[in-house]
Protein backbone atom coordinates (compact mmCIF):
# COMPACT_ATOMS: atom_id res chain seq x y z
CA UNK A 1 0.00 0.00 0.00
CA UNK A 2 1.43 3.53 -1.03
CA UNK A 3 1.56 6.03 1.92
CA UNK A 4 2.91 8.38 -1.13
CA UNK A 5 1.57 11.77 -0.06
CA UNK A 6 2.39 11.14 3.69
CA UNK A 7 6.41 10.58 3.18
CA UNK A 8 6.51 13.00 0.72
CA UNK A 9 9.29 15.61 1.15
CA UNK A 10 7.01 18.14 2.18
CA UNK A 11 5.69 18.78 5.45
CA UNK A 12 2.40 19.38 5.45
CA UNK A 13 1.79 23.28 6.75
CA UNK A 14 -2.42 22.91 6.96
CA UNK A 15 -3.14 22.37 11.13
CA UNK A 16 -5.70 19.43 10.30
CA UNK A 17 -3.45 17.42 8.37
CA UNK A 18 -0.42 17.92 11.07
CA UNK A 19 -3.61 16.36 13.57
CA UNK A 20 -4.21 14.00 11.60
CA UNK A 21 -0.36 12.81 11.18
CA UNK A 22 -0.18 12.71 14.72
CA UNK A 23 -3.47 10.70 15.56
CA UNK A 24 -3.15 8.29 12.51
CA UNK A 25 -2.54 5.55 15.16
CA UNK A 26 -5.68 6.06 16.71
CA UNK A 27 -8.14 6.33 13.33
CA UNK A 28 -6.53 3.61 12.36
CA UNK A 29 -7.61 1.93 15.47
CA UNK A 30 -11.01 3.54 14.88
CA UNK A 31 -11.59 2.06 11.39
CA UNK A 32 -10.76 -0.97 12.69
CA UNK A 33 -13.04 -1.46 15.38
CA UNK A 34 -15.90 -0.54 13.07
CA UNK A 35 -14.86 -2.68 9.30
CA UNK A 36 -13.22 -5.57 11.15
CA UNK A 37 -9.97 -5.62 9.06
CA UNK A 38 -6.53 -4.01 9.76
CA UNK A 39 -6.04 -4.26 6.27
CA UNK A 40 -9.34 -2.43 4.98
CA UNK A 41 -8.56 0.35 8.10
CA UNK A 42 -5.47 1.52 6.29
CA UNK A 43 -6.68 2.02 2.93
CA UNK A 44 -9.56 3.94 4.87
CA UNK A 45 -6.89 5.71 7.08
CA UNK A 46 -5.27 7.11 3.28
CA UNK A 47 -8.70 7.99 1.57
CA UNK A 48 -9.53 10.28 4.90
CA UNK A 49 -5.59 11.48 4.34
CA UNK A 50 -6.51 12.38 0.83
CA UNK A 51 -10.22 13.76 2.26
CA UNK A 52 -8.41 16.28 4.42
CA UNK A 53 -5.89 17.14 1.86
CA UNK A 54 -8.60 18.59 -0.68
CA UNK A 55 -10.95 19.93 1.66
CA UNK A 56 -12.33 23.23 1.60
CA UNK A 57 -10.27 25.16 3.66
CA UNK A 58 -12.53 27.79 4.45
CA UNK A 59 -14.55 25.45 6.49
CA UNK A 60 -12.79 25.44 9.93
CA UNK A 61 -13.99 23.43 13.34
CA UNK A 62 -13.96 24.63 16.79
CA UNK A 63 -12.79 20.97 17.40
CA UNK A 64 -10.48 19.79 14.73
CA UNK A 65 -10.46 16.12 16.23
CA UNK A 66 -14.13 15.96 15.92
CA UNK A 67 -14.11 17.53 12.41
CA UNK A 68 -11.24 14.73 11.37
CA UNK A 69 -13.33 11.60 13.02
CA UNK A 70 -16.77 13.35 11.17
CA UNK A 71 -14.78 13.06 7.78
CA UNK A 72 -13.37 9.50 9.16
CA UNK A 73 -17.58 8.94 8.94
CA UNK A 74 -18.12 10.22 5.58
CA UNK A 75 -15.17 8.18 4.38
CA UNK A 76 -16.92 4.97 5.97
CA UNK A 77 -19.99 5.90 4.58
CA UNK A 78 -18.84 6.43 1.02
CA UNK A 79 -17.15 3.19 0.85
CA UNK A 80 -20.08 0.80 2.45
CA UNK A 81 -21.97 2.97 -0.59
CA UNK A 82 -19.89 2.04 -3.14
CA UNK A 83 -19.33 -1.66 -2.51
CA UNK A 84 -22.57 -1.95 -2.17
CA UNK A 85 -23.34 -0.85 -5.17
CA UNK A 86 -20.24 -2.87 -6.96
CA UNK A 87 -21.58 -5.64 -5.33
CA UNK A 88 -25.38 -5.57 -6.31
CA UNK A 89 -23.81 -5.12 -10.24
CA UNK A 90 -21.77 -8.47 -10.08
CA UNK A 91 -21.73 -10.61 -6.90
CA UNK A 92 -21.56 -13.60 -8.69
CA UNK A 93 -18.62 -12.86 -10.87
CA UNK A 94 -16.78 -10.92 -7.89
CA UNK A 95 -17.24 -14.47 -5.90
CA UNK A 96 -16.35 -16.50 -8.70
CA UNK A 97 -12.84 -14.42 -9.40
CA UNK A 98 -11.84 -14.81 -6.31
CA UNK A 99 -12.54 -18.08 -5.99
CA UNK A 100 -10.91 -19.74 -8.95
CA UNK A 101 -7.59 -17.80 -8.22
CA UNK A 102 -6.18 -21.07 -6.54
CA UNK A 103 -7.01 -23.90 -8.49
CA UNK A 104 -8.18 -26.91 -6.29
CA UNK A 105 -8.95 -28.37 -3.05
CA UNK A 106 -5.83 -27.75 -2.31
CA UNK A 107 -6.06 -23.69 -2.09
CA UNK A 108 -8.23 -23.73 0.72
CA UNK A 109 -6.57 -26.58 2.99
CA UNK A 110 -4.08 -25.16 5.38
CA UNK A 111 -0.81 -26.64 5.45
CA UNK A 112 -0.70 -29.46 8.43
CA UNK A 113 0.84 -27.71 11.42
CA UNK A 114 -1.00 -24.21 10.42
CA UNK A 115 -4.32 -26.56 10.73
CA UNK A 116 -3.22 -28.04 14.07
CA UNK A 117 -2.38 -24.33 15.35
CA UNK A 118 -6.07 -22.75 14.31
CA UNK A 119 -7.82 -26.15 15.91
CA UNK A 120 -5.87 -25.37 18.84
CA UNK A 121 -6.57 -22.04 18.57
CA UNK A 122 -10.43 -22.31 18.24
CA UNK A 123 -10.09 -25.13 21.29
CA UNK A 124 -9.13 -22.00 23.39
CA UNK A 125 -11.74 -19.38 22.06
CA UNK A 126 -14.60 -22.51 22.90
CA UNK A 127 -13.15 -22.82 26.38
CA UNK A 128 -12.50 -19.83 27.41
CA UNK A 129 -16.25 -18.31 26.34
CA UNK A 130 -17.63 -21.13 27.87
CA UNK A 131 -16.29 -20.50 30.94
CA UNK A 132 -17.71 -16.75 31.02
CA UNK A 133 -20.72 -16.39 33.52
CA UNK A 134 -24.47 -17.48 32.38
CA UNK A 135 -25.27 -13.83 31.76
CA UNK A 136 -21.88 -13.01 29.83
CA UNK A 137 -21.96 -15.75 27.79
CA UNK A 138 -25.39 -15.90 26.55
CA UNK A 139 -24.99 -12.09 25.64
CA UNK A 140 -21.87 -12.03 23.96
CA UNK A 141 -22.91 -15.92 22.12
CA UNK A 142 -26.04 -13.86 20.55
CA UNK A 143 -24.56 -10.80 19.98
CA UNK A 144 -20.51 -11.84 18.51
CA UNK A 145 -21.00 -14.85 17.75
CA UNK A 146 -24.26 -14.95 16.22
CA UNK A 147 -23.94 -11.90 14.76
CA UNK A 148 -27.09 -10.43 16.41
CA UNK A 149 -27.41 -6.70 17.02
CA UNK A 150 -27.49 -5.12 20.70
CA UNK A 151 -31.41 -4.51 19.88
CA UNK A 152 -32.05 -7.76 19.02
CA UNK A 153 -29.88 -9.49 21.74
CA UNK A 154 -31.34 -7.00 24.06
CA UNK A 155 -35.07 -8.62 23.19
CA UNK A 156 -34.12 -12.36 23.45
CA UNK A 157 -32.43 -11.83 26.63
CA UNK A 158 -35.39 -9.66 27.84
CA UNK A 159 -33.27 -7.13 29.04
CA UNK A 160 -32.26 -3.68 28.04
CA UNK A 161 -29.49 -2.91 25.42
CA UNK A 162 -27.42 -0.98 28.18
CA UNK A 163 -27.42 -4.46 29.95
CA UNK A 164 -26.36 -6.27 26.58
CA UNK A 165 -23.79 -3.55 26.24
CA UNK A 166 -22.17 -4.43 29.73
CA UNK A 167 -22.49 -7.81 29.44
CA UNK A 168 -20.30 -8.04 26.19
CA UNK A 169 -17.95 -5.75 27.36
CA UNK A 170 -17.57 -7.67 30.76
CA UNK A 171 -17.36 -10.69 28.29
CA UNK A 172 -14.63 -9.24 26.25
CA UNK A 173 -12.60 -7.85 28.91
CA UNK A 174 -12.64 -11.33 30.68
CA UNK A 175 -11.37 -13.30 27.68
CA UNK A 176 -8.82 -11.01 26.62
CA UNK A 177 -7.47 -10.99 29.97
CA UNK A 178 -7.47 -14.87 29.66
CA UNK A 179 -6.49 -14.97 26.01
CA UNK A 180 -3.71 -12.31 25.56
CA UNK A 181 -1.96 -14.66 27.90
CA UNK B 1 -15.33 6.18 30.88
CA UNK B 2 -12.94 6.04 33.69
CA UNK B 3 -10.13 8.64 33.89
CA UNK B 4 -9.73 8.87 37.49
CA UNK B 5 -5.95 9.21 38.98
CA UNK B 6 -6.29 5.51 40.13
CA UNK B 7 -6.14 4.35 36.60
CA UNK B 8 -5.16 1.17 36.55
CA UNK B 9 -4.63 -1.63 34.48
CA UNK B 10 -8.09 -3.58 35.97
CA UNK B 11 -10.02 -0.20 34.43
CA UNK B 12 -8.30 0.05 31.40
CA UNK B 13 -9.39 -3.06 30.58
CA UNK B 14 -12.83 -2.45 31.50
CA UNK B 15 -12.55 0.76 29.28
CA UNK B 16 -10.48 -0.96 26.20
CA UNK B 17 -13.11 -3.61 26.33
CA UNK B 18 -16.49 -1.08 26.65
CA UNK B 19 -14.51 1.18 23.65
CA UNK B 20 -14.29 -2.13 21.17
CA UNK B 21 -17.78 -2.88 21.88
CA UNK B 22 -19.08 0.72 21.56
CA UNK B 23 -17.26 1.18 18.06
CA UNK B 24 -18.13 -2.56 16.69
CA UNK B 25 -22.44 -1.76 17.06
CA UNK B 26 -22.01 1.94 15.33
CA UNK B 27 -20.14 4.73 13.76
CA UNK B 28 -19.58 7.53 17.18
CA UNK B 29 -20.73 10.87 16.84
CA UNK B 30 -17.83 13.39 16.94
CA UNK B 31 -18.22 14.32 20.63
CA UNK B 32 -17.37 11.00 21.52
CA UNK B 33 -15.30 10.35 18.86
CA UNK B 34 -13.25 13.14 20.28
CA UNK B 35 -13.34 11.61 23.81
CA UNK B 36 -12.04 7.91 22.22
CA UNK B 37 -9.08 9.83 20.54
CA UNK B 38 -8.70 11.23 23.60
CA UNK B 39 -8.60 7.92 25.37
CA UNK B 40 -6.19 6.30 23.23
CA UNK B 41 -3.89 9.36 23.73
CA UNK B 42 -4.50 9.96 27.62
CA UNK B 43 -2.12 7.08 28.71
CA UNK B 44 0.83 5.05 27.03
CA UNK B 45 -0.77 1.40 27.82
CA UNK B 46 -4.28 2.52 26.58
CA UNK B 47 -3.97 1.86 22.77
CA UNK B 48 -2.24 -1.45 23.30
CA UNK B 49 -4.72 -2.36 25.72
CA UNK B 50 -7.83 -1.38 22.82
CA UNK B 51 -5.65 -3.12 20.48
CA UNK B 52 -5.43 -6.60 22.78
CA UNK B 53 -9.23 -6.44 22.84
CA UNK B 54 -10.27 -6.01 19.64
CA UNK B 55 -8.00 -8.90 18.21
CA UNK B 56 -9.96 -11.19 20.52
CA UNK B 57 -13.08 -9.86 19.85
CA UNK B 58 -12.10 -10.34 15.75
CA UNK B 59 -10.51 -13.75 16.49
CA UNK B 60 -14.37 -14.39 17.90
CA UNK B 61 -16.51 -12.85 15.25
CA UNK B 62 -14.17 -14.93 11.98
CA UNK B 63 -14.87 -18.28 14.32
CA UNK B 64 -18.11 -17.33 15.18
CA UNK B 65 -20.69 -20.08 14.03
CA UNK B 66 -17.68 -22.20 14.43
CA UNK B 67 -17.54 -21.33 18.56
CA UNK B 68 -21.26 -21.07 18.66
CA UNK B 69 -21.92 -24.87 17.54
CA UNK B 70 -19.10 -26.58 19.82
CA UNK B 71 -20.19 -24.38 22.69
CA UNK B 72 -23.87 -25.71 22.67
CA UNK B 73 -22.00 -29.14 22.45
CA UNK B 74 -19.79 -28.92 25.59
CA UNK B 75 -23.45 -27.50 27.12
CA UNK B 76 -26.00 -30.05 26.25
CA UNK B 77 -28.11 -30.66 29.28
CA UNK B 78 -29.86 -34.19 28.90
CA UNK B 79 -32.48 -34.00 31.30
CA UNK B 80 -34.07 -30.98 29.33
CA UNK B 81 -33.84 -32.30 25.96
CA UNK B 82 -37.47 -33.54 25.54
CA UNK B 83 -38.35 -29.68 26.17
CA UNK B 84 -36.37 -28.35 23.75
CA UNK B 85 -37.18 -30.14 21.08
CA UNK B 86 -40.73 -29.74 21.41
CA UNK B 87 -39.31 -26.00 21.10
CA UNK B 88 -37.80 -26.46 17.95
CA UNK B 89 -40.94 -28.23 16.65
CA UNK B 90 -42.88 -25.11 17.16
CA UNK B 91 -40.46 -23.25 15.13
CA UNK B 92 -40.90 -25.10 11.75
CA UNK B 93 -39.04 -24.43 9.05
CA UNK B 94 -37.92 -20.54 9.90
CA UNK B 95 -34.03 -19.76 9.67
CA UNK B 96 -34.77 -19.12 13.10
CA UNK B 97 -35.06 -22.73 14.19
CA UNK B 98 -31.05 -23.48 13.22
CA UNK B 99 -29.81 -20.99 16.43
CA UNK B 100 -31.82 -23.25 18.30
CA UNK B 101 -30.85 -26.24 16.79
CA UNK B 102 -27.57 -26.32 17.74
CA UNK B 103 -28.35 -26.34 21.24
CA UNK B 104 -29.77 -30.28 20.94
CA UNK B 105 -26.55 -32.78 21.03
CA UNK B 106 -26.98 -34.75 18.42
CA UNK B 107 -26.23 -37.94 19.92
CA UNK B 108 -29.20 -37.63 22.14
CA UNK B 109 -32.00 -36.63 19.23
CA UNK B 110 -30.03 -37.01 16.03
CA UNK B 111 -29.55 -33.83 13.91
CA UNK B 112 -32.63 -31.45 13.90
CA UNK B 113 -33.73 -31.07 9.68
CA UNK B 114 -34.43 -27.34 8.49
CA UNK B 115 -36.63 -27.11 5.74
CA UNK B 116 -36.55 -23.96 3.30
CA UNK B 117 -38.74 -23.19 0.48
CA UNK B 118 -39.02 -20.67 -1.64
CA UNK B 119 -42.07 -19.29 -3.88
CA UNK B 120 -41.50 -18.34 -7.28
CA UNK B 121 -39.16 -15.50 -7.85
CA UNK B 122 -38.12 -15.84 -4.88
CA UNK B 123 -34.76 -15.42 -3.96
CA UNK B 124 -33.14 -16.36 -0.49
CA UNK B 125 -29.93 -16.74 1.38
CA UNK B 126 -29.55 -19.33 4.13
CA UNK B 127 -26.24 -19.04 6.75
CA UNK B 128 -25.78 -22.44 7.96
CA UNK B 129 -24.53 -23.20 11.60
CA UNK B 130 -20.97 -24.57 10.22
CA UNK B 131 -20.88 -21.02 8.26
CA UNK B 132 -21.59 -21.99 4.74
CA UNK B 133 -23.76 -20.60 2.94
CA UNK B 134 -26.96 -21.59 0.74
CA UNK B 135 -28.47 -18.75 -2.11
CA UNK B 136 -31.93 -20.53 -3.19
CA UNK B 137 -33.25 -19.65 -6.46
CA UNK B 138 -37.10 -19.13 -7.07
CA UNK B 139 -39.27 -22.40 -6.73
CA UNK B 140 -36.66 -24.63 -4.89
CA UNK B 141 -37.42 -26.69 -1.75
CA UNK B 142 -34.17 -27.94 0.27
CA UNK B 143 -33.80 -29.55 3.76
CA UNK B 144 -31.05 -29.23 5.58
CA UNK B 145 -29.35 -31.09 8.56
CA UNK B 146 -26.36 -30.97 10.05
CA UNK B 147 -24.55 -33.93 11.99
CA UNK B 148 -21.74 -33.99 13.59
CA UNK B 149 -20.30 -36.53 11.13
CA UNK B 150 -21.44 -34.97 8.12
CA UNK B 151 -23.52 -32.08 6.33
CA UNK B 152 -26.82 -33.40 4.32
CA UNK B 153 -29.01 -31.28 2.25
CA UNK B 154 -31.78 -32.82 -0.08
CA UNK B 155 -32.54 -30.56 -2.68
CA UNK B 156 -36.00 -31.85 -3.55
CA UNK B 157 -36.68 -29.14 -6.18
CA UNK B 158 -35.25 -26.06 -7.93
CA UNK B 159 -31.77 -24.68 -7.99
CA UNK B 160 -29.12 -23.34 -5.22
CA UNK B 161 -25.62 -22.23 -5.01
CA UNK B 162 -23.83 -23.96 -2.02
CA UNK B 163 -20.69 -21.90 -0.60
CA UNK B 164 -19.59 -24.40 1.80
CA UNK B 165 -17.24 -23.71 4.89
CA UNK B 166 -14.31 -26.52 4.97
CA UNK B 167 -14.02 -28.90 7.39
CA UNK B 168 -11.89 -32.13 6.46
CA UNK B 169 -14.04 -34.11 8.77
CA UNK B 170 -18.06 -32.86 8.18
CA UNK B 171 -18.31 -33.71 4.23
CA UNK B 172 -21.24 -31.66 2.87
CA UNK B 173 -23.55 -33.68 0.42
CA UNK B 174 -26.11 -32.66 -1.57
CA UNK B 175 -28.91 -35.21 -2.61
CA UNK B 176 -30.47 -34.33 -5.72
CA UNK B 177 -32.29 -36.99 -7.79
CA UNK B 178 -30.29 -40.12 -7.80
CA UNK B 179 -27.26 -38.39 -7.61
CA UNK B 180 -25.49 -37.15 -4.95
CA UNK B 181 -22.55 -34.14 -4.69
CA UNK B 182 -19.83 -35.00 -2.11
CA UNK B 183 -17.94 -31.46 -1.26
CA UNK B 184 -15.18 -30.96 1.46
CA UNK B 185 -14.97 -27.28 1.22
CA UNK B 186 -16.49 -25.44 -1.98
CA UNK B 187 -18.87 -23.02 -4.29
CA UNK B 188 -20.65 -25.22 -6.83
CA UNK B 189 -24.53 -24.55 -8.19
CA UNK B 190 -26.73 -27.41 -8.13
CA UNK B 191 -30.14 -27.49 -10.33
CA UNK B 192 -33.00 -29.74 -9.76
CA UNK B 193 -35.51 -29.51 -12.42
CA UNK B 194 -38.15 -31.35 -14.83
CA UNK B 195 -36.19 -34.38 -14.17
CA UNK B 196 -32.53 -33.14 -14.88
CA UNK B 197 -29.85 -32.68 -13.01
CA UNK B 198 -27.12 -30.56 -13.49
CA UNK B 199 -23.93 -29.30 -11.19
CA UNK B 200 -21.84 -26.69 -11.76
CA UNK B 201 -18.48 -26.71 -9.71
CA UNK B 202 -17.10 -23.16 -8.78
CA UNK B 203 -14.82 -23.02 -6.80
CA UNK B 204 -12.86 -26.41 -4.73
CA UNK B 205 -13.66 -29.96 -6.54
CA UNK B 206 -16.93 -32.28 -5.91
CA UNK B 207 -17.83 -35.88 -6.56
CA UNK B 208 -21.19 -36.53 -8.21
CA UNK B 209 -22.02 -40.23 -7.58
CA UNK B 210 -25.26 -42.46 -8.31
CA UNK B 211 -27.33 -42.23 -4.83
CA UNK B 212 -28.08 -45.58 -3.38
CA UNK B 213 -29.39 -48.60 -6.43
CA UNK B 214 -29.12 -45.86 -9.02
CA UNK B 215 -27.04 -46.58 -11.55
CA UNK B 216 -24.04 -44.86 -13.03
CA UNK B 217 -19.85 -44.06 -11.92
CA UNK B 218 -19.02 -41.47 -9.77
CA UNK B 219 -17.32 -38.38 -11.17
CA UNK B 220 -14.99 -35.40 -10.13
CA UNK B 221 -15.65 -32.05 -11.20
CA UNK B 222 -13.24 -29.04 -10.93
CA UNK B 223 -13.58 -25.62 -11.28
CA UNK B 224 -15.61 -24.34 -14.36
CA UNK B 225 -16.51 -28.20 -15.08
CA UNK B 226 -20.65 -28.82 -15.20
CA UNK B 227 -22.09 -32.07 -15.08
CA UNK B 228 -25.50 -32.83 -16.70
CA UNK B 229 -27.42 -35.88 -15.84
CA UNK B 230 -30.87 -37.50 -16.94
CA UNK B 231 -32.80 -38.93 -13.87
CA UNK B 232 -33.18 -42.45 -14.52
CA UNK B 233 -30.45 -42.82 -16.89
CA UNK B 234 -26.70 -44.38 -16.23
CA UNK B 235 -24.92 -41.49 -18.23
CA UNK B 236 -23.88 -38.42 -17.40
CA UNK B 237 -22.39 -35.54 -19.32
CA UNK B 238 -19.24 -33.69 -18.37
CA UNK B 239 -18.93 -30.31 -20.17
CA UNK B 240 -16.87 -26.95 -19.54
CA UNK B 241 -18.98 -24.06 -18.09
CA UNK B 242 -18.50 -20.52 -16.54
CA UNK B 243 -19.14 -20.93 -13.49
CA UNK B 244 -19.70 -16.89 -12.98
CA UNK B 245 -22.82 -16.64 -15.87
CA UNK B 246 -24.27 -20.08 -14.06
CA UNK B 247 -24.70 -18.40 -11.05
CA UNK B 248 -25.40 -15.25 -12.32
CA UNK B 249 -29.48 -15.68 -11.62
CA UNK B 250 -28.58 -14.92 -7.84
CA UNK B 251 -27.75 -11.29 -9.52
CA UNK B 252 -31.16 -11.71 -11.53
CA UNK B 253 -29.40 -12.07 -14.66
CA UNK B 254 -29.72 -15.79 -16.60
CA UNK B 255 -26.81 -16.31 -19.36
CA UNK B 256 -26.98 -18.87 -21.98
CA UNK B 257 -24.71 -20.24 -24.64
CA UNK B 258 -26.28 -22.61 -26.67
CA UNK B 259 -28.61 -24.12 -24.12
CA UNK B 260 -31.97 -25.60 -25.12
CA UNK B 261 -35.09 -23.20 -25.44
CA UNK B 262 -36.45 -26.13 -22.89
CA UNK B 263 -34.08 -24.94 -20.51
CA UNK B 264 -34.39 -21.36 -20.72
CA UNK B 265 -38.27 -22.14 -19.83
CA UNK B 266 -37.61 -24.43 -17.22
CA UNK B 267 -35.64 -21.53 -15.45
CA UNK B 268 -38.09 -19.28 -16.35
CA UNK B 269 -40.60 -20.82 -14.74
CA UNK B 270 -38.73 -20.94 -11.47
CA UNK B 271 -39.38 -17.16 -11.64
CA UNK B 272 -42.67 -16.33 -12.64
CA UNK B 273 -46.36 -17.69 -11.39
CA UNK B 274 -47.32 -18.15 -14.87
CA UNK B 275 -46.38 -21.15 -16.14
CA UNK B 276 -45.22 -21.13 -19.78
CA UNK B 277 -44.84 -24.21 -21.99
CA UNK B 278 -43.67 -25.13 -25.66
CA UNK B 279 -45.56 -27.95 -27.36
CA UNK B 280 -43.61 -27.45 -30.26
CA UNK B 281 -40.46 -30.31 -29.52
CA UNK B 282 -38.35 -28.79 -32.77
CA UNK B 283 -38.33 -25.52 -31.46
CA UNK B 284 -37.59 -26.55 -27.54
CA UNK B 285 -34.74 -27.72 -28.96
CA UNK B 286 -33.58 -24.57 -30.31
CA UNK B 287 -30.13 -22.99 -28.86
CA UNK B 288 -30.35 -20.11 -26.78
CA UNK B 289 -27.35 -17.96 -26.32
CA UNK B 290 -27.54 -14.47 -24.71
CA UNK B 291 -28.11 -12.93 -21.27
CA UNK B 292 -31.92 -12.10 -19.98
CA UNK B 293 -32.59 -10.06 -17.55
CA UNK B 294 -34.70 -10.83 -14.47
CA UNK B 295 -37.60 -8.53 -14.52
CA UNK B 296 -41.33 -8.59 -15.60
CA UNK B 297 -42.12 -11.53 -17.13
CA UNK B 298 -44.05 -9.79 -20.45
CA UNK B 299 -40.30 -7.94 -21.03
CA UNK B 300 -38.47 -11.63 -20.09
CA UNK B 301 -40.51 -13.20 -22.60
CA UNK B 302 -39.92 -9.68 -25.45
CA UNK B 303 -35.98 -10.07 -25.11
CA UNK B 304 -36.42 -13.71 -25.54
CA UNK B 305 -37.83 -13.47 -28.50
CA UNK B 306 -34.56 -10.84 -29.90
CA UNK B 307 -32.53 -14.16 -29.14
CA UNK B 308 -35.18 -17.24 -30.83
CA UNK B 309 -38.04 -16.51 -33.53
CA UNK B 310 -40.88 -16.46 -31.01
CA UNK B 311 -44.08 -15.27 -29.77
CA UNK B 312 -46.66 -15.67 -26.84
CA UNK B 313 -49.84 -16.68 -26.57
CA UNK B 314 -51.94 -17.13 -23.55
CA UNK B 315 -53.63 -20.44 -23.03
CA UNK B 316 -55.92 -21.73 -20.13
CA UNK B 317 -53.76 -20.74 -16.93
CA UNK B 318 -50.75 -20.33 -18.82
CA UNK B 319 -48.65 -18.98 -22.12
CA UNK B 320 -47.58 -20.94 -24.78
CA UNK B 321 -44.43 -20.23 -27.00
CA UNK B 322 -44.68 -20.54 -30.91
CA UNK B 323 -42.44 -20.40 -33.31
CA UNK B 324 -42.53 -16.94 -35.83
CA UNK B 325 -44.30 -17.73 -38.95
CA UNK B 326 -41.39 -17.45 -41.61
Amino acid sequence: MSLLAETGAQRPTDPLLEIYLERRGNLVRYFAARCGSPGVAEDLAQELYVKIATRDTTVTADNPVALIYRIANNVMLDRARGEARSLARDAAWRRVTHATVGDEDVAELAPADEAVASRQRLRQLVEAAGDLPPRQQHAFRLHKLEGKSHAETARVMGISVKSVEKHVSAALKALTVRLGR
Amino acid sequence: MNLSWRYGDEARRDDAAAWVVRLEAGSLGETEAAAFDAWLSAAPGNASAFDAALAVSQAYAAAGPVVAHQLSQRRAVPLRHELRRRAIVGFGAAAAAAALAVVIAPELTGPATDTYVTAKGERRTVRLQDGSTIDLNGGTRLAVALARDGRYVTLSEGQAVFDVAHAARRPFYVAAGDRTVRVVGTQFDVRRLAGKVSVTVARGAVEVRPAAGAAGKTYRLHPGQRLDHQEGAPSVQVATAAPDEVLAWRTGRLVYRGQPLSEVIADLNQQYATPIRIEDTALAATPVSGVLVLDSQDAVIRRLALLVPIHAVRSGPGLVLKRDPA
